[in-house]
């Protein structure tokens, strides 16, 4: 397989690198944003990601205006992040009314314009805008996207043609983007962006992935959805070939990395390909970035191997027994293995005696990768298609009882509408919580991004249903109260022994403090240490790891786990 | 000609859907004001918070009544420039009243008589 050289490969003006968390998106992202600029080209390099780490690999800070990097001439960064894109639409619709209006009603209009909907609409907005911008446009010759995991990246892309045709179709009334009528700038925008993501010669999505079935199977269902809806070039890049085996661990790694590869979906091995092969070093920092996709890479000396003698999973399983918790949540970066940990997590608690409800809060549904038939674990996950659905219907049915058909059809309209998904997907969450069938429910979330936004809309919703004159679900004002409560619920943050896993952890920590959400447990995970290798490169990763995992311990007052790298671990992990 | 104006508090979407609950009360004064811009001598119409501030910011009657606390008082009703209601949404009958329309009860859809009142 060719390997990945964004000089030798054909580039187009927009590129969104996209994929399942951890495949490596923003490295590759930034390592080809840096190669072009040092090429002499002018790049952007922005990241729609909410949980984005490209202030991490640049080492500063950033905002949603592009800033040049002091020692990349020619590239300038962003990052998209939707909370602040939506304190600066709320701005922009309240400030002109500050002192116009009484202060109560100003209020009124800041708490509606906190809820999802808005922090979705106002994200989407301003990457439609960044898209379809001539200046930004002429200004570089690279703008280069870094995305969100697969199942929000997928709703970003998505975005333009839904609201496009909600626009066609309706045209009165008022809704999240403000009063239908007088949309005709937005509808414009939105056209541009559509034809612009669906010209091959303008846009190329690059399909990162590991060399491994979970990644792969999702890379193939965002060019398969992606296609469908008009992006059609598409290119793959395969992140991490472990090369040159030499010891048991790194031939099982080989083994399994070329059986994946070998089964990669047909669709997939229609698309170009290229591969990053797997660096011995964290690509953290301009000289690693710079030195990842070099074709000459550094000599290894051979290390002397660490003792592992940390606690593992166990230890937080029996603290969770023992304080009776009723909820657990896994929550993490993405890739860093939420979805294995948490059964893991229920096959213990059923070890102990103890019924379980296993669901999945992140629409790439990797849970969907296990079958049990282990009566006392049931499973579940939130089909976003389904559940949208579902509140479609029921507030028809509710309407059907009063109103006549004209009027119902008004109402459905503004279920059509793209907002309705947000409400639908959070009034599933809150039945997910409230479940009282098993005596303890287990969800893995989505990457931390979405997962934090999910939190901040229940949130947004307490306050909401405080004043609201409506028929408020049990479930929905139960849920902030318990997620709160630590003698009910617990989150166990899970990282890698890695840079960027721990700092992205460490602002989930923070996150949670901040939202008073009931946190103890880290659990470290894929630790290549315990494997005990002598291959160089694997050995020289497993060095590297004790810095992260010492760091840890040291966050998490003790309240820590490591365990260890698992060969295959779709197969052994997520068997019962 | 009569003019009835209803200022809401900010929403979403003016059925509410879109909100943590549904709002019977919503979706019944959505079926009525879609139901008056069919009538030639009543002028109806909704303003909210989010979506028409401008309205709101030129009413001072309205600026006078949400001054203290306009979460309680939103909505109010206006019928030719005079309050008439104020915390809830207007009734079926109150709309007759206002209005001098007379509202019929809703038709099933998928009932026997479907939309033609062949009952």
């Amino acid at each position: 397989m060719q390997t990945y050289q964004p000089q030798s490969t054909k580039l187009t003006h927009y590129l969104f690198f996209t994929g399942k968390g951890g495949v490596g998106k923003t490295t590759t992202a930034s390592a080809t944003a840096i190669n072009l600029a040092d090429s002499g080209k002018r790049v952007m390099l922005a990241s729609t990601d909410p949980a984005s780490n490209l202030q991490d690999v640049f080492d500063t800070e950033l905002t949603n205006k592009p800033k040049d990097i002091a020692n990349v001439p020619g590239l300038f960064v962003a990052n998209f992040d939707p909370v602040t894109a939506a304190a600066e639409y709320r701005e922009s619709v309240i400030g002109p009314y500050r002192g116009i209006l009484p202060e109560t009603a100003i209020n009124n209009m800041a708490e509606q314009l906190s809820g999802s909907c808005t922090v979705e609409i106002a994200s989407f907005n301003e990457f439609a805008n960044f898209l379809t911008d001539s200046e930004v446009d002429q200004k570089f010759d690279y703008i280069i996207f870094d995305t969100a995991p697969t199942g929000h990246a997928l709703r970003m892309l998505q975005l333009p043609s839904a609201w496009n045709n909600y626009l066609d179709e309706n045209d009165r009334g008022a809704s999240c983007l403000g009063q239908l009528a007088g949309m005709d700038d937005k509808k414009a925008m939105y056209e541009k962006a559509v034809v612009t993501l669906n010209d091959p010669e303008l846009t190329t999505l690059m399909l990162v992935t590991r060399p491994q079935k979970a990644s792969l199977l999702e890379a193939d269902r965002a060019a398969q959805e992606l296609a469908a809806i008009g992006i059609k070039n598409q290119q793959l890049i395969i992140n991490g070939t472990l090369k040159d085996p030499t010891d048991l661990p790194s031939q099982t790694i080989f083994r399994q990395q070329q059986n994946d590869l070998a089964q990669m979906p047909a669709s997939l091995k229609e698309l170009a390909q290229f591969e990053v092969p797997l660096r011995p070093y964290n690509v953290t920092g301009l000289d690693k970035l710079r030195l990842v996709l070099q074709s000459e890479q550094p000599k290894l000396t051979p290390q002397p191997s660490i003792k592992n003698d940390y606690p593992n999973l166990d230890v937080i399983v029996n603290d969770l027994v023992k304080s009776n918790k009723k909820i657990i949540f896994t929550m993490g970066k993405g890739g860093v293995g939420k979805t294995t940990v948490a059964v893991q997590i229920a096959k213990k608690l059923v070890a102990q005696h103890k019924t379980v409800h296993l669901a999945t809060t992140d629409p790439a549904d990797h849970l969907n990768l296990f079958k049990t038939d282990d009566p006392d674990i049931t499973v579940s996950h939130i089909d976003e298609q389904q559940v949208l659905k579902d509140y479609q219907d029921e507030v028809l049915a509710s309407a059907q009882k009063t109103m006549k058909s004209d009027d119902v059809d008004y109402i459905a309209e503004d279920l059509r509408s793209p907002c309705t998904q947000e409400i639908a997907v959070f009034r599933a969450f809150a039945n997910i919580v409230a479940q009282d069938d098993s005596d303890v429910v287990v969800i893995d979330t989505a990457p931390t991004g979405h997962t934090l936004l999910l939190l901040d809309s229940t949130q947004s919703y307490a306050q909401e249903v405080q004043r609201t004159s409506g028929e408020v679900p049990q479930a929905i004002i139960d849920l902030l109260p318990r997620l709160q409560d630590p003698s009910q619920t617990e989150i166990v943050m899970v990282t890698l022994p890695e840079t960027t896993p721990v700092y992205e952890s460490m602002r989930l920590n923070d996150d949670l403090d901040r939202a008073q959400m009931a946190h103890t447990w880290w659990l470290v995970n894929q630790s290549m240490l315990a494997t005990n290798t002598t291959n160089p490169c694997l050995q020289a990763r497993a060095q590297n790891e004790v810095e992260w995992i010492e760091k840890v311990k040291e966050l998490s007052n003790n309240h820590f786990a490591v365990e260890q790298w698992q060969p295959d671990f779709e197969k052994v992990l997520l068997t019962i | 000609m009569k003019k009835i104006e209803l200022f809401e508090p900010a929403m979403c979407c003016s059925t509410g859907v879109c909100g943590p609950s549904v709002n019977q009360d919503l979706l019944t004064i959505t079926s009525a004001f879609e139901a008056m811009q069919g009538v030639t001598n009543v002028e109806a119409n909704r303003y909210n918070l989010s979506n028409n501030p401008d309205v709101f910011s030129g009413r001072p009657e309205i600026l006078s009544a949400i001054k203290d606390d306009a979460d309680s008082v939103l909505p109010i009703t206006v019928v030719d420039d005079e309050i008439v209601k104020t915390g809830t949404y207007p009734t079926i009958d109150e709309l007759s009243e206002y209005t001098g329309l007379v509202f019929v009860p809703a038709e099933q859809k998928n009932s026997c008589c479907g939309g033609s009142g062949c009952c």
